[in-house]
């Protein structure tokens, strides 16, 4: 048993903070908030020149074939700048399905583009007043001569408005497929909706939108199980994210509580205040390990069904807890545009909401623990 | 990073779980006994620690010299997490607080004298810090060692003394300097407990066993029972808590509650109806599971950092006390709202869910956020050491 990581892992974590503090400040991620594309070129261009947005991609195909471990921890540095990207919806989920699921001409068309951020990808899964789960794909592929018709309304897709592809999931008399679908397709419109989290989320919808044939990822009725394993591995990246976020939030406190003083005293001599921090640093502290276990445990093949859903629910939960107390030590001020901690405070509910919200991820753990 | 044990340490392991399911004895491991179990307290428990003596696994981690075998912490903490799965004594005190402070301070008399006798298990020991004016404020005790002619005259009263009632000697801090400033006017004795001058007065709890309060009248204290230096007492204290962090609080009891509850939960029907499919249930397991791992995912923090052999894993300890201890009370409140009004039913009767398993571990647990330093002491120890803010108290 040994929780210390490797130079090379070392490495990646401060050549990650160190290029992040340069081109991910807070200003850049304060210009950013709802701006329709959503990325600076100049913090997008870096991570592919780092070698980040192909760091999950195998090697053949443009990335760094690095593990899922490498990747939590590039993404509680990314959690930490409060990082303005698309890496999650193309580097991770659409480069997870099509290499899961993709056929060659697929996968050689788009894996070496994400993975050098040249091309940008991203899903377009949820729906108005539907869930997170299977059931809530509805969004109709009805088959047409040698394609299909995409009709319904999708909702909270990232990046919409920059995004080469879209991985549209569909209900299709098999069931769930997946397919790649042109943005500027004929029949899709989109609409911007401002997020909490301030990403840039758009409502697309689909009035007879055709595909071919050769544009569904893997085989008929496929997508679902495609997509779950995807999130699986996706969510253990999120609750890495979530645990940097709630560390530089309550870093950034903890400093705070040592120079304002009220009673002639610094915040943090006060117990009531303290034991926030205590309780948060220790949420965090253990988040942490638990993200590192599950990761660990997928880059040793092991399954991560049980591991990853607790590691987003727990660190989710941290991370919005952590923004909660701080905003409490900061006081009235937290509450203001001028200061960061909103910042912070707005993420982290919006995280938690995303990408299998605390019901389902809960619901998920009960069925590994009770129904196996 | 790993999150296996090595192989060697994987292997001891299999060798403990294998020997304790061939020992496997009702009457030694009792669930029922919660944190109780660590104790040694009857005849039959201290002879099943003679047979953990004889298996070479106490002192495992002493040096040579005293008997030990000089490996690393890591393998007590599987032996005690086995023990405690099992709900079996665990080796604690005698090896760990008394043995390595003799090790590091006694002199030759108290070495000669206590190590074999720990090593072979012929020997309980009852450890008294705690005083009415000395709770959280350990460094706080008043009991008196008045130096006299040959040794000390101990006067005063201790408090919590779990293993008054059936220890052979008493390891017990007393103020020696009372000019100088508290910390500095400790000292540490031995005193055996059948001195006539020890008064043990039993403090009935909520929880299924006892603890107890010493009562000092006049007792006399040679010499050479003073352990190490006087006025180092505080040091020594702080130091072996330190030291003892591996065998300290096992995380297999915790565990084996979640276990038990979610083994329940899948045979239990409400109304006809499988209590399992019940969404508030489920929503109760799955956090419980989940903090669960994260209690686990503490313990392997602090255990990394003991092995790494830097400085004393304190801030992590104490991180993994605060959680685990609030978890252990969460999960026994969670599975009584979960069995409702058979809940109720007081532990140790046929007709209660899983034999009141809960309800009693419910009354049990209510002093795991206080003892062993409280979770508020916990949180001051983090503020301080880990996020470096000011004193607070």
């Amino acid at each position: 048993m040994d929780l210390e990581l490797s130079e090379e892992q070392q490495m990646v974590i401060d050549m990650t903070r160190s290029m992040l503090e340069e081109y991910s400040t807070v200003d850049v991620v304060r210009v950013m908030e709802d701006d329709p594309k959503g990325y600076p070129d100049p913090l997008w261009k870096q991570m592919g020149e780092l070698g980040l947005n192909g760091l999950l991609i195998p090697e053949s195909y443009g990335g760094g074939g690095q593990t899922l471990l490498e990747g939590a921890l590039v993404y509680e540095e990314l959690g930490r700048a409060m990082a303005p990207v698309p890496h999650f919806v193309s580097c991770v989920m659409s480069a997870n399905v099509l290499l899961a699921a993709g056929s060659d001409a697929q996968k050689q068309a788009w894996l070496p583009k994400i993975a050098s951020g040249e091309a940008i990808l991203t899903p377009a899964w949820l729906e108005p007043e539907r869930g997170y789960g299977e059931a809530g794909v509805a969004l109709e592929a009805k088959a047409d001569g040698d394609g299909f018709v995409l009709t319904g309304r999708k909702r909270s897709v990232p990046y919409a408005g920059v995004a080469t592809q879209l991985v549209v999931l569909a209900r299709t008399k098999d069931g769930v497929d997946l397919f790649l679908v042109d943005p500027k397709a004929k029949g899709i419109t989109s609409k911007q909706l401002l997020s909490q989290g301030r990403e840039p989320h758009f409502q697309l919808d689909f009035a007879g939108v055709r595909v071919n044939a050769s544009d569904r990822i893997g085989a008929p009725g496929s997508g679902w199980a495609t997509w779950n394993d995807a999130m699986l591995q996706g969510i253990v990246l999120l609750a890495a994210q979530a645990i940097g976020g709630a560390d530089r939030c309550l870093l950034e406190t903890v400093a705070y509580s040592k120079e304002r003083v009220q009673f002639d005293k610094p915040l943090g001599a006060f117990q009531a205040l303290s034991h926030y921090m205590a309780d948060a640093s220790t949420r965090i502290d253990g988040g942490r390990v638990l993200v590192h276990e599950a990761a660990w445990n997928h880059a040793q093949g092991r399954s991560i069904a049980r591991f990853a859903p607790m590691a987003k629910l727990f660190c989710c939960e941290a991370y919005r807890e952590t923004t909660r107390v701080c905003a409490q030590i900061w006081g009235g001020v937290a509450f203001t545009i001028e200061y960061d901690q909103q910042m912070f405070f707005r993420r982290a509910k919006h995280l938690q909401l995303s990408w299998w919200d605390t019901p389902y991820l809960e619901g998920l753990i009960a069925a590994d623990v009770l129904d196996g | 990073m790993d999150f296996d044990f090595s192989p060697e340490e994987q292997k001891f392991a299999e060798e403990v779980e294998a020997w304790l399911v061939e020992n496997e004895d009702p009457v030694v491991m009792d669930h029922h006994r919660e944190n109780f179990t660590q104790l040694s307290d009857t005849p039959e428990r201290r002879a099943f620690m003679k047979k953990l003596a004889a298996k070479g696994w106490l002192g495992m981690s002493w040096p040579k010299e005293y008997g030990g075998q000089e490996i690393e912490g890591v393998y007590e903490f599987i032996l005690n997490e086995a023990l405690s799965k099992h709900a079996a004594p665990q080796i604690g005190k005698g090896v760990g607080i008394i043995g390595k402070t003799l090790i590091r301070h006694g002199s030759e008399f108290l070495k000669k004298k206590f190590l074999p006798l720990i090593l072979d298990a012929e020997i309980e020991f009852a450890v008294g810090y705690s005083e009415p004016e000395a709770g959280s404020d350990a460094a706080n005790m008043q009991l008196k060692a008045e130096k006299v002619d040959g040794g000390w005259m101990l006067n005063g009263q201790k408090m919590w003394t779990t293993s008054a009632h059936f220890a052979d000697w008493y390891w017990v801090g007393a103020r020696t300097d009372p000019e100088k400033p508290k910390h500095d006017g400790l000292s540490l004795f031995l005193v055996p407990m059948d001195h006539p001058g020890l008064e043990v007065q039993s403090l009935p709890t909520i929880g299924k066993d006892t603890t107890n309060q010493v009562f000092f009248n006049d007792v006399f204290v040679p010499d050479e029972y003073l352990v190490g230096q006087r006025g180092k007492g505080f040091q020594m204290i702080s130091e072996a808590l330190d030291l003892e962090r591996f065998t300290m609080f096992t995380l297999s009891p915790i565990a084996n509650r979640t276990e038990v509850l979610v083994d329940w939960v899948k045979k239990a029907k409400r109304d006809g109806e499988p209590l399992k499919d019940d969404p508030n249930v489920r929503r109760l397991i799955a956090n419980i599971v989940t903090d669960t791992a994260v209690a686990k995912a503490l313990s392997t923090r602090f255990v990394c950092a003991a092995k790494s052999g830097g400085k004393p894993p304190t801030v992590q300890s104490s991180q993994y006390k605060l959680f685990t201890t609030s978890l252990s009370q969460r999960v026994c409140k969670d599975a009584l709202d979960i069995q409702g009004h058979e809940g109720t039913i007081m532990e140790g009767q046929d007709d209660a869910p899983l034999r009141g398993r809960f309800e009693g571990a419910y009354r049990a647990t209510m002093n795991e956020t206080v003892g062993g330093g409280s979770s508020e002491i916990q949180k001051n120890i983090i503020a301080r050491r880990h996020l470096g803010l000011p004193k607070n108290f």
